[in-house]
């Protein structure tokens, strides 16, 4: 997104200057490539103004020997190869990863082949992950030292911003959902929250810090969505697991084919891969729409100067207002994701003193 | 799709740092402010009700010192009421005692006047008396100059003695 931003100011200028046709054709984009190269990671971090030079970011990887590798990305940045390895090329099968070679025995011959060794880089998102991790706890930390230190006064400004949000998070949807049980869960939930909600803000900056789309990758929402998966059933009561394995249904749905228990052992599922989806596609949706109607200007470019200008003019004023819908998308993301976590672990460890109006309870709190 | 698969990398980076995260924040994060958080409601709960308590206070407070303030004023009027009777007491009093005094100043004057009188009059008296005599004398000396009337006297004190007994 940032050498688009980069080429959404040069582009006027070169516009303006009047292109020739064999320079047209010399920078004829591919916009489903950008697209994907933005939306994906990369071994490298880029920088604007620059197509060339991105910040290199250590690659760790194990090879087929079982040898642990690390060195900087800029060894393989232009299609090097580096103890054996480099980047997969365009008809590689692992287009744009780092790949090893390692020789096989083809018909008695030996010849190279291209494998993906254990990849655990310090890839931008990676990169992108720990800058959110810092900043994370500087931010709380900060405002629990904070309060060590002035106790009892108004919390103002950043603290008092911060502090809205603990309260918004906490009275306003954990406790309501898990009752007694907050204390127990809280930590995780505002962890979460503060987690995606700076992830999600992190993505929409687009120079060094940010810019990573780091929500919009289903590995983040992946593990997110398991680590509320494994608290939801391992601190499962008896009772949750007697409404997935036994409801209260009719026994005929039941016995003899459990069509009732196989629909709620199926739910179990659906809630992490609903929670993996939503947050991921959210966020997803933001970056490619801001993404393609930036490629818009270059696309519609091939038509001349005047439409140029126009589209310039209406793409950038709709990425700002996509650019500002997903501040509110952040938000409201982290929101869901941490109230339907909330809302699955409070179904979890339900105790089951209501009896049928237990499910209905916290249910009651969701839109 | 690569957007669609999972990075081994990432999914392992994503829990090693969520690990840490949550680690640290549950530890010195979250803990501190939910309790100075609480703390803090709990203080200002308190506060109200101190707040609340006192304006009670306060209110009931006023209360009782208007209640004061209009005793005093009812004991002030009163005393001065007492002090206005008892100052026309004392007047009527000391009013009453000076025409007593006047009134025994006055007996007393007027004994002495009646004793003087008295005196005078018996001093008088003796004087009448002493200047009849004296004048009886000179009349009786004159009357009896002569032998005749002399005789004439005796013969009827004489006649009166007679007649007497």
């Amino acid at each position: 997104m940032l050498s688009l931003v980069s080429m959404v100011l040069i582009a006027p200028l070169c516009v303006a200057a009047g292109e020739n046709a064999s320079e047209q054709e010399e920078k004829k984009i591919n916009p489903k490539e950008i697209i994907f190269e933005h939306l994906g990671d990369g071994y490298g971090w880029e920088v604007p103004f620059n197509h060339h030079y991105r910040i290199p970011l250590p690659v760790i990887v194990r090879d087929y020997e079982g040898h642990w590798h690390l060195f900087s990305s800029s060894r393989i940045q232009h299609g090097q190869e580096y103890e054996g390895f480099m980047l997969g090329g365009k008809d590689s099968q692992w287009h744009g990863k780092v790949v090893g070679l390692r020789p096989v025995n083809v018909d008695g011959q030996t010849m190279m082949e291209e494998y993906r060794p254990w990849d655990i880089s310090i890839t931008k998102n990676v990169m992108a992950l720990f800058i959110t991790v810092i900043l994370v706890i500087w931010m709380v930390l900060r405002v629990a030292a904070w309060y060590k230190k002035s106790m009892y006064k108004a919390p103002r400004r950043f603290t008092g911003a911060v502090e809205a949000l603990i309260e918004f998070m906490y009275n306003g949807v954990i406790k309501p959902t898990l009752g007694d049980r907050a204390h127990r869960f809280g930590p995780y939930l505002l962890t979460v929250f503060f987690f995606i909600l700076i992830m999600n803000l992190m993505g929409l900056i687009v120079i060094f810090p940010g810019g990573a789309n780091l929500t919009g990758n289903i590995a983040v929402t992946m593990v997110l969505a398991l680590i509320t998966f494994f608290i939801t059933n391992i601190c499962g009561t008896k009772h949750y697991w007697k409404e997935i394995f036994w409801p209260d249904v009719p026994w005929w749905l039941k016995v003899p084919i459990p069509i009732m228990p196989a629909i709620e052992l199926f739910g179990v599922f659906t809630k992490p891969a609903a929670l993996t989806i939503r947050l991921f596609a959210n966020m997803l949706g933001g970056h490619i729409v801001v993404i393609v109607l930036t490629l818009l200007i270059f696309i519609l470019g091939a038509f001349g100067a005047a439409v140029t200008g126009f589209t310039t003019v209406v793409s950038v004023c709709f990425s700002l207002f996509m650019l500002l819908l997903d501040v509110l998308v952040s938000f409201i993301q982290a929101y869901v994701f941490t109230m339907l976590s909330a809302l699955f672990i409070a179904l979890g460890t339900e105790k089951g003193e209501h009896g049928h109006g237990a499910e209905a309870h916290p249910a009651g709190h969701t839109k | 799709m690569e957007l669609f698969t999972p990075d081994f990398g990432l999914v392992f980076w994503m829990f090693v740092a969520f690990a840490i995260l949550f680690f640290v924040l549950a530890k010195w994060g979250w803990p501190a402010i939910m309790k100075m958080i609480e703390g803090r409601a709990d203080l200002i709960d308190k506060g109200v009700e101190y707040a609340q308590n006192a304006k009670e206070q306060l209110d009931h407070a006023r209360e009782e010192a208007n209640k004061y303030i209009e005793e005093a004023r009812k004991q002030q009027a009163e005393m001065l009421r007492d002090a206005d009777k008892m100052k026309t007491q004392i007047i009527e009093e000391a009013r009453v005692a000076a025409s007593k005094e006047a009134q025994k100043v006055m007996d007393a004057a007027k004994v002495s006047i009646e004793q003087e009188r008295k005196e005078a009059e018996l001093r008088f008296r003796d004087e009448v008396s002493s200047f009849a005599l004296d004048i009886a004398t000179k009349v009786v000396r004159n009357q009896m100059s002569d032998e005749k009337a002399q005789t004439k006297l005796v013969n009827s004190l004489l006649d009166e003695l007679e007649n007497k007994n």
